[in-house]
């Protein structure tokens, strides 16, 4: 209960509704016999209706669709998935030490600016410096494509790069902003390494044309088919590459 | 889930009157309820305190005004460094009658446009406020008060000094 006579803070409750009956009678009752003071709190209450109606307005905006719950959800699960899939590229990176790292950070963040740029990074992590263990080997029971296929299913046929001297003899799975990728390294006699490099063409479906390009000393012949993008990555001004710009057919 | 969506969307039109008090304008309005939105959905689980949704979401989106608000006034103080003048002070000249309640409430501080919209166009209790702002229900009060007082004399049509459009 309050006390009379009410202080300014108890004006302004009995302003805002915040007094129980007994306490709201007692202002309105004090109020009565004080007419200066009965003049500020009808002011004050006239600034509060009038904001609520200037105010009202606001309540009536067309509705925007972004702001839409079910649309912010579903925004947040893409975007926690993409988390996710850079996390687990880290996670890779964290076997891997420091510096390397980086590098599979890089690999998933230059992924989107060019063409399978995770496919030459990949082969320099993995071909080049020979950074981790493959996850299936062909000695071990010698069918790349059977591996391959328990992974991408209707994915283009591994080609055939035995006329130049090239067999599958490695393979390993990778996490990538754009969705699971393998890689498969193609070996000859003299230990140079070709990579080809599968993976989905990722959430907004970006399909390739094929083509080329070079970066640094790595070369890339890329393509779309079958529902996922490929590269095939090799050393530059090696008769290899001459041999995957000219002779392959995808 | 579903259920949820739906108390977010009774609520959202509230967000929206609210942001559009605070940032003066439609579209910066509608990006701060969405990051409010974002904030809320991804910290749902953890976060989501016992009581009131909407003074739950009304607290979140106030700090978020108030983060983005500190860092673009820092931002325009590093501007007035090198370019040597402030286009965000109010000259003289500049100065405004207040004609209208809404245009007296434009001027109030950020707090005390937060404090009357929630007290008296949404009718929160001292309570709920002294959570949000994380004071005591007194300190609440009397700046309620103060603000009152400001709107008072604003809607009066009294000239406004710009230093009072500062009031912190």
């Amino acid at each position: 209960m309050i006390s009379m006579p009410p202080s300014e803070r108890d004006l302004h409750a009995y302003v805002d509704h915040q007094l129980d009956a007994d306490d709201r009678r007692r202002v309105e009752t004090f109020l009565a016999g004080n007419p200066s003071l009965s003049a500020q709190v009808r002011a004050w209450q006239q600034d509060a209706q009038q904001l609520r109606a200037a105010l009202g307005g606001a309540l009536q905006q067309a509705a925007n669709p972004a702001l839409d719950p079910a649309l912010i959800r579903q925004r947040l699960k893409r975007q926690s998935r993409r988390h996710l899939a850079s996390a687990a590229v880290l996670l890779i990176a964290v076997g891997m030490g420091g510096f390397s790292g980086w590098k599979a950070r890089e690999m998933t963040l230059l992924s989107a600016a060019q063409p399978m740029a995770d496919a030459m990074q990949a082969y320099r992590l993995f071909a080049q410096q020979g950074m981790l263990p493959a996850d299936y080997k062909v000695s071990d029971n010698g069918d790349m494509q059977g591996w391959l296929d328990r992974y991408f299913t209707q994915a283009n046929r591994l080609p055939d790069l035995s006329r130049a001297g090239f067999t599958p003899v490695s393979g390993r799975l990778l996490s990538t902003e754009q969705g699971p990728a393998a890689m498969v390294v193609y070996e000859d006699g003299s230990a140079n390494k070709i990579s080809f490099y599968v993976r989905p063409p990722g959430p907004r479906n970006f399909l390739l044309p094929r083509g080329s390009r070079s970066d640094g000393e790595l070369q890339a012949e890329y393509w779309s088919g079958g529902g996922y993008n490929y590269a095939m990555v090799s050393p530059n001004d090696t008769p290899a590459a001459q041999m995957l710009r000219q002779t392959v057919k995808f | 889930m579903n259920d949820i969506d739906e108390q977010l969307r009774e609520i959202i039109p509230r967000l929206r009157r609210f942001a559009l008090s605070l940032t003066r304008n439609a579209s910066s309005a509608d990006d701060l309820v969405q990051s409010c939105l974002e904030r809320a959905l991804s910290s749902w689980g953890d976060k989501r305190a016992e009581g009131d949704l909407r003074a739950w979401l009304f607290a979140i989106l106030y700090r978020q005004f108030l983060d983005a608000h500190r860092r673009s006034r820092r931002y325009a103080r590093m501007l007035e460094f090198f370019t040597g003048r402030d286009d965000s002070q109010p000259s003289a000249e500049r100065t405004v009658l207040a004609q209208s309640t809404l245009q007296a409430f434009d001027q109030l501080s950020t707090e005390q446009r937060a404090l009357l919209l929630w007290v008296s166009v949404e009718g929160m209790s001292y309570k709920e406020v002294a959570a949000i702002l994380d004071v005591p229900t007194g300190t609440v009060m009397s700046r309620l008060s103060r603000a009152r007082q400001a709107l008072r004399q604003l809607s009066d049509g009294e000239i406004t000094r710009p230093s009072l459009r500062r009031l912190k």
